[in-house]
């Protein structure tokens, strides 16, 4: 009888530990998933800034084609990109394609007096500098995430229940230490 | 005897001139007005005074915030759940001298125009001299509207004063016949004077008119209307975008904790969780501050203590021992061996650590985030030991162990600084710290407390209750949890 209430009481105090620990790891990566819907809107956001920009450069610039198509292109392989990973690298490239399109338009004074190319200058470095605080938001909370699925006793429960680590939202190169907004 | 009783029946007619003063200067009766969603023309800071009893609440500087926001000179953005960030936009135009003061504050926090909301706590600033400046700014528009006005005219002040004067004579003459041969008088007068004169200026305070009674009752109707239309207890402050300025309104009326609390324009920075910007964006760090049991102490005072320890333990267990091996219930021949391996278990670990502190301090580069001192132990009210803590956030870790530090190292610190510092990890203590860049924050936008309007202003200004207890069913001041500050 005594050996039976041991028994029970053990696996009692098991369940609960399993309990405990899986619903951390639950918590966990619903914080990481929602980081990423943070960073998901900021991207969207700047991808709906983009056309406006290019149609607003096409009226003082119409002959940069090569120029506007690669901020097209690049724009439509960042919406296409999934996974932090991929995700990361299509930004860059489209990050890469803005600033030469700004730098095109230093050529052309009246782009560049234009009010509503100086707001959506404007908008777009707000918005590359919420992105990168949804960058630091979503990184913060998959580490969090993966250091919890990797230690012990964690770790095991996240094996059974098919918790893998997450990736990082890599920074661009140039970002990487004080972070520089503007274009 | 006589001179004693006849000082304190002055006394007590001088404190029943102070009540009956009291009494007919008290605040109006203030009933609620009708519900209604019109936005008068008063500030929420200033609505946050009128409704609150003509005591400012400390919801004020986060509710003039929101105004900002809501009026477009700054925006509130929500990153994530417990990430939002402030941004400046733009030029602010004219702005009233205490929202001036909060923009001020922003603007000297932001990092290429931005501050997360939990930051607004950070620093450099005198906390309770910018709350006075902002709450004397306060006082002084609702003075100007109409709508406060202070307890004491200068006519109750010179009958007060002048009255003061009576029961302060008694006080000295009734000491000089007492004792003679010390003449006592003239010194217990003076005293006693200064402290009536005292008493009569804690009990001054702000108290409103009968135009601002009108306009608190119908803030009070406004406040009817938020309550029962819009959900503010849990809307975030980012969701000014959506309310506008009735979320301001709502802040100051004490409707929307949430969106007040995560905008700490007034609140003392917490000790253990730290905004740091450190690379340029700012991000929360922890920080720990452990036990001195073996952390935050010097490498040779650690070996002392270390030594000593096992001394302390070592010798009773070896006289332990001994009477145990007289009783036969140890072997004669291990009881050295076993007080020293109790001793040198004991001594082992601290003076270990030391010797590898010794012999391998480690460069620690990066921004103060926390310093704070802590009284050392001793009774309670014994504050003339302190330790010293700083912790630096290295940009590797969001969890930091704050380490100890010598007085004379820690004295010209500030948050903010930039250091590079050479410490022992195993023990937590900084032997030598470098400022490579001073902070930020030491040349921030300064405020305007140089006491401009000190004379109609003095510090107790709306911190007093005269009278607590108001007619059954007026407005009591606010009964849902808005603060004030200490």
């Amino acid at each position: 009888m005594i050996t039976m209430i041991v028994v029970l009481a053990v696996v009692a105090v098991l369940v609960a530990t399993l309990v405990s620990v899986y619903n951390r790891l639950v918590r966990a990566r619903n914080t990481a998933d929602n980081a990423w819907a943070q960073i998901d809107v900021q991207l969207k956001r700047r991808y709906d800034l983009i056309p406006n920009l290019v149609e607003t450069v096409k009226g003082y610039a119409a002959h940069e084609r090569a120029t506007l198509e690669a901020v097209v292109a690049a724009r439509a392989q960042a919406i296409g990109a999934r996974g932090p990973e991929e995700q990361a690298a299509a930004e860059n490239m489209l990050s890469g394609a803005l600033k030469s399109l700004f730098a095109v338009a230093e050529a052309y004074p009246d782009l560049k007096a234009s009010a509503n190319f100086a707001e959506l200058q404007e908008e777009l470095a707000a918005t590359e500098n919420r992105i990168a605080y949804s960058r630091q938001y979503y990184n913060d909370a998959v580490l969090t995430y993966n250091n919890a699925i990797q230690t012990v006793p964690a770790n095991i429960v996240a094996g059974m229940t098919g918790f893998t680590p997450r990736e990082y939202f890599r920074a661009p190169g140039e970002e990487r230490g004080p972070v520089q907004v503007g274009f | 005897m006589g001179a004693w009783i006849a000082a304190a029946a002055a006394t007590g007619l001088w404190l029943l001139l102070l009540l009956a003063l009291a009494v007919a200067t008290r605040n109006p009766d203030v009933e609620p007005g009708p519900a209604t969603g019109e936005l008068a023309g008063q500030s929420p800071a200033v609505v946050d005074l009128i409704t609150g009893d003509w005591r400012l609440c400390d919801e004020a500087p986060s509710a003039t915030l929101l105004d900002l926001a809501a009026r477009g000179v700054v925006a509130v953005e929500e990153i994530g759940p417990e990430l939002s960030l402030v941004r400046l936009r733009g030029e602010p135009g004219d702005l009233r001298p205490y929202e001036r003061l909060v923009y001020d504050h922003v603007r000297s926090l932001s990092v290429d125009g931005v501050v997360a909301t939990g930051a607004l706590a950070e620093g450099s600033r005198d906390l309770g001299r910018w709350w006075k400046s902002f709450r004397k700014k306060v006082i002084v528009e609702a003075r100007a509207q109409g709508l406060s006005r202070p307890r004491w005219s200068r006519a109750h002040a010179l009958l007060l004063g002048v009255a003061a004067v009576v029961p302060a004579a008694a006080i000295g003459i009734a000491v000089a016949a007492d004792d003679a041969r010390h003449d006592g008088g003239p010194g217990a007068a003076i005293v006693s004077f200064a402290l009536l004169v005292t008493l009569m200026g804690r009990l001054n305070g702000e108290r409103g008119t009968a135009e601002g009674a009108r306009a608190a009752a119908h803030w009070l109707g406004v406040r009817e209307h938020l309550r029962a239309t819009g959900r503010f207890a849990e809307q975030p402050a980012a969701s000014v975008t959506i309310w506008g300025r009735h979320l301001a309104y709502a802040a100051a009326l004490g409707l929307a904790p949430r969106a007040v609390r995560s905008l700490p324009v007034s609140t003392p920075a917490d000790d253990n969780r730290a905004w740091s910007d450190y690379g340029g964006m700012w991000h929360v760090v922890n920080v720990r501050y452990p036990s001195r049991l073996l952390w935050g102490r010097p490498p040779g005072a650690t070996i002392l203590r270390g030594l000593a320890a096992g001394w302390f333990t070592g010798f009773p267990t070896w006289i332990l021992l001994v009477v145990a091996a007289a009783f036969g219930v140890w072997p004669d021949g291990l009881v050295l061996p076993a007080a020293l391996a109790v001793g040198l278990a004991v001594a082992g670990l601290p003076v270990v650590r030391a010797i590898s502190d010794l012999g391998g301090a480690a460069t620690v580069e990066g921004q103060v985030v926390r310093l704070r001192r802590f009284p050392d132990g001793g009774k309670a009210n014994d504050t003339s030991k302190w330790t010293y803590w700083c912790a630096i956030d290295e940009g590797a870790s969001r969890e930091v162990r704050a380490m100890c530090l010598s007085e004379e190292m820690w004295l010209p610190l500030r948050e903010g600084d930039r250091v590079r510092a050479v410490a022992g990890r195993r023990l937590g203590w900084i032997r030598r710290v470098d400022v490579i860049e001073g902070s930020r924050l030491r040349d921030a936008a300064t405020y305007d407390d140089t006491g401009e309007y000190a004379v109609d202003a003095p510090e107790n200004l709306g911190e007093v209750r005269v009278l607590p207890d108001r007619p059954p069913g007026a407005w009591d001041g606010p009964a849902d949890g808005r603060r004030r500050p200490e």
